[in-house]
């Protein structure tokens, strides 16, 4: 690259320092050479600005919008799953197996020394009270809905995944 | 009417489920993506292709935007990928900067350049003209130094390379649009530069 072009150019686009744009404002002034490259490329540049940009078909945006919803991608994924419904269930199935391990080992006869019995069957008399038809149905109903959201899940994964 | 919100605030209500915020961003951006399409297309029809191909996969990545750059730079990045695909699948011949075929091409046009109209042409149309007939990545740096509002850091950022190798690229494209217009426009250079 010729050095007084690079120079000059750095100088047009503010890309040199402070001591080179001072060099080169110097040398604009007193050097014929450099003047007449200068307003040169002064008029190219300022020509270059004049660079038209292309337009589109009128029906773009909505042929882009159009695909985007018949793809089915209304949203992007991280935007429909909310964190803290994540963690949410995270916690409710951390808390049921770590509730269920506690009641099980406070049951569990230690002074039996090394044979270990565990209880055939568990006194639960308190807490059957509220297993009722209705909180079995609920339950059952939970489980349904999370299925049917983790295939959902599932699903548009895949669906993404076989886009181009 | 587009909208005033910024790049980063139509993201964000795109991504809490209001689709039609993407749409302001296309239209926001939809002549500079396409304009960069038709740097490496040379076929309007081709161009939107590619320009609607980048809109559907900025949309379906707009999550991992990090909003460490511009949107415009994160964009471009996408346009510049996408097209390069499509020229390595379309096989456009860009194999020589002095290559005249681009050239005879564009001539060929209806309502090229012709001296008996030639002051009824305005100075952006030969610019444009000589840009058409660039290599594709000349022809992309020039666009996005003078209209894509990139820096030369950003520009680095698109293409993937080092901003100083951006720098002399820059130079060179330059002296080489300069050069299709001198032969473009012959005696009407002079006037132009």
């Amino acid at each position: 690259m010729n050095s007084m072009e690079e120079k000059l150019w750095d100088y047009i686009d503010g890309s040199c320092t402070a001591e080179e744009h001072k060099a080169i404002t110097l040398l604009i002034e007193h050097d014929e050479v450099y003047r007449k490259k200068y307003n040169e490329f002064l008029k190219m540049d300022k020509d270059f600005n004049l660079m038209e940009l292309d337009d589109p078909s009128m029906t773009f945006t909505y042929k882009v919008m159009e695909t985007i919803r018949a793809e089915h991608a209304q949203q992007p994924l991280k935007a429909v799953i909310d964190k803290r419904i994540i963690l949410g269930i995270s916690a409710f199935f951390i808390i049921t197996i770590a509730a269920l391990l506690i009641y099980v080992l406070g049951n569990v006869n230690w002074s039996a020394g090394s044979s270990i019995k565990i209880p055939e069957q568990l006194n639960a008399d308190h807490i059957k009270i509220f297993i009722t038809g209705t909180v079995i149905k609920g339950f059952l109903f939970f489980d349904v809905i999370l299925g049917l959201f983790l295939l959902d899940n599932f699903l548009r994964r895949q669906n993404v995944a076989k886009q181009p | 009417m587009q909208s005033k919100l910024t790049d980063i605030e139509l993201i964000q209500q795109v991504l809490a489920g209001n689709q039609s915020a993407y749409a302001d961003l296309v239209k926001r951006h939809q002549r500079f993506v396409f304009s960069l399409a038709m740097r490496f297309s040379k076929s309007r029809e081709d161009a939107e292709e590619i320009a609607q191909d980048c809109f559907i996969k900025a949309y379906r990545s707009l999550a991992s935007f990090q909003q460490q750059s511009k949107f415009s730079t994160w964009l471009y990045s996408i346009v510049y990928t996408t097209a390069m695909t499509f020229l390595r699948k379309k096989r456009v011949d860009t194999t020589s900067i002095d290559n005249d075929e681009a050239f005879i091409q564009i001539e060929s046009k209806p309502g090229s350049y012709d001296e008996n109209n030639i002051e009824n042409k305005s100075r952006s149309y030969y610019l444009n003209q000589a840009i058409d007939q660039l290599l594709p990545d000349d022809a992309t740096i020039i666009t996005m130094f003078y209209k894509g509002e990139q820096s030369l850091d950003e520009i680095a950022q698109v293409l993937g390379i080092e901003a100083n190798t951006v720098k002399v690229k820059l130079f060179r494209a330059r002296q080489r649009l300069k050069d299709k217009l001198e032969r473009n426009l012959k005696h009407e250079v002079k006037e132009l530069i």
